[in-house]
């Protein structure tokens, strides 16, 4: 096939892939936009990025390893006052 | 006397060629580059030790019957293993800031210019005497602009298999290049005041969003772009996974031991095709120059295009975000975010250049998409 056959084709490809590529993409713009709407009715937001803190420590209040070093301490404080 | 001859004719001395051992060499150094400078290592080693294995004379490890020629076969031939490696990407991405801002698609987009350019750009080699591209070539060529390793595998494998060795070593090579490419671009088509512009922070977005997306891109793809479904299927199954909460031990299993396994073979795999007859010609050399063009032009007119954007629209955009829309995930949106500190020390992109490179990654599934439509 003769190169300027071919730089055509190239071409006409060049331009129907990037129109191509933004025709899907801006329908998926409007898809997100209207899921998001969707979306709002309803439903609690979760926040991207940020760690919910551990309900392990808040349920069982301090630690059984703290309380008993504490304890130890005061005490081991009462002895030697 | 007889025996002792057969002995040394089966000896790797006496078989060993001089294309052999330059490629040999060239796979000690992608292991250089792996070990040493850790360019892409999960991949380059891999693929540096198939390019080792798969050039020992006598043993013919990618002949029928030898090991790497079945992997090949069966992983890359088939289409499978970049597709296994698509969910799992899948699995790992998070949308969370494309849904919070999806006109970061429009950057998604305009990066794919770099991949269609450079297939233009393949068919002008063929002026200079030596370089005989078809179009197919040159699509498979180009999808290295694309800036993902598994969509370029896969074109590659279903438009020009004989340039697989070739095109995923670039593409990459490229990759792992992305802090060093990318930012002198980025700084030459920006102005410093460009840079500083902070962005609106992104708003909270619902589980159930998160859910609904990977189903209605595999909708708007089963509707208007089928020719994408192996990879945007395969990439919007191991997205639900991940968001849908239900699955999480598959979703775990995408993420970390079918990827690596897959990695392992692929990167063998794709280490077979680098034999010395397909990969010391001047075409590598050609693929080598058009993957750096793809991946530059990608680059500007991604932030061409947020430039524009940044001019109409209500809310600032930086225009460093429009670079991250090549993909290559997280690396480019790390570099977009490095670029913006220097300018702005205050001012961190990573979540903002996030959006657009996730885009980065189905614009060029998309991109890929079309070429397998139009082109096959």
């Amino acid at each position: 096939m003769e190169i300027s056959e071919l730089l055509a084709q190239a071409a006409n490809l060049m331009l129907t892939g990037m129109i191509g590529v933004f025709l899907f993409l801006s329908i998926l713009i409007f898809a997100v936009k209207a899921l998001s709407k969707f979306a709002a009715t309803g439903q609690e937001l979760e926040q991207p990025n940020v760690k919910k803190p551990s309900t392990k420590s808040t349920s069982t209040g301090v630690p059984a390893a703290h309380i008993a070093a504490i304890s130890a301490a005061v005490s081991q404080f009462r002895q030697n006052n | 006397m007889e025996g002792l001859l057969n002995l040394w004719q089966a000896t790797g001395v006496a078989n060993l060629s001089f294309p052999a051992l330059s490629m040999i060499a060239v796979g000690c150094g992608l292991l250089y580059l792996a070990i040493a400078k850790k360019f892409e290592p999960l991949l380059l080693v891999p693929i540096g030790f198939g390019a080792i294995l798969t050039n020992i004379p006598v043993a013919a490890l990618s002949e029928p019957g030898g090991l790497l020629y079945y992997v090949y076969y069966i992983g890359i031939d088939s289409g499978i293993f970049p597709l296994l490696i698509f969910m799992g990407v899948g699995a790992l991405t998070d949308f969370s800031a494309l849904i919070a801002n999806p006109r970061m698609l429009l950057l998604g987009a305009a990066a794919q210019f770099g991949i269609f350019a450079t297939l233009f750009g393949a068919i002008l080699l063929n002026f200079i005497p030596g370089f005989e591209f078809t179009l197919q070539d040159a699509s498979a060529i180009a999808i290295i602009g694309g800036a993902d390793g598994p969509t370029a595998i896969f074109l590659a494998s279903k438009l020009s298999p004989e340039l697989l060795g070739a095109i995923a070593v670039a593409a990459y090579s490229y990759m792992a290049l992305v802090p060093i490419i990318q930012p002198p671009i980025m700084r030459w088509l920006t102005s410093d005041e460009e840079r500083s512009i902070a962005m609106p922070q992104l708003r909270a977005v619902s589980k159930r969003e998160k859910i609904l997306f990977p189903l209605m891109v595999l909708a708007l793809t089963l509707l208007f772009l089928p020719a994408a479904a192996p990879l945007v299927g395969m990439f919007c199954l191991g997205n639900l996974m991940r968001e849908s909460g239900v699955v999480d031990r598959l979703s775990n299993t995408a993420q970390n031991e079918l990827i690596n396994i897959t990695t392992i073979f692929l990167g063998l795999a794709v280490g077979s095709k680098l034999a010395a007859d397909q990969f010391l010609t001047v075409e590598t050399l050609g693929i080598l120059v058009l993957g750096a063009l793809a991946f530059s032009i990608g680059t500007a007119s991604g932030v061409y295009m947020a430039k524009i954007m940044n001019r109409v629209s209500s809310n600032p955009i930086n225009p460093l975000v429009g670079a991250a829309g090549v993909s290559a995930v997280p690396m480019a949106a790390r570099v977009v975010n490095k670029v913006g500190l220097e300018s702005n020390p205050h001012n961190f992109l990573l979540m903002h250049a996030m959006g657009p490179n996730v885009a980065g990654v189905l614009g060029s599934a998309v991109a890929a998409g079309i070429l397998l439509a139009l082109v096959n």
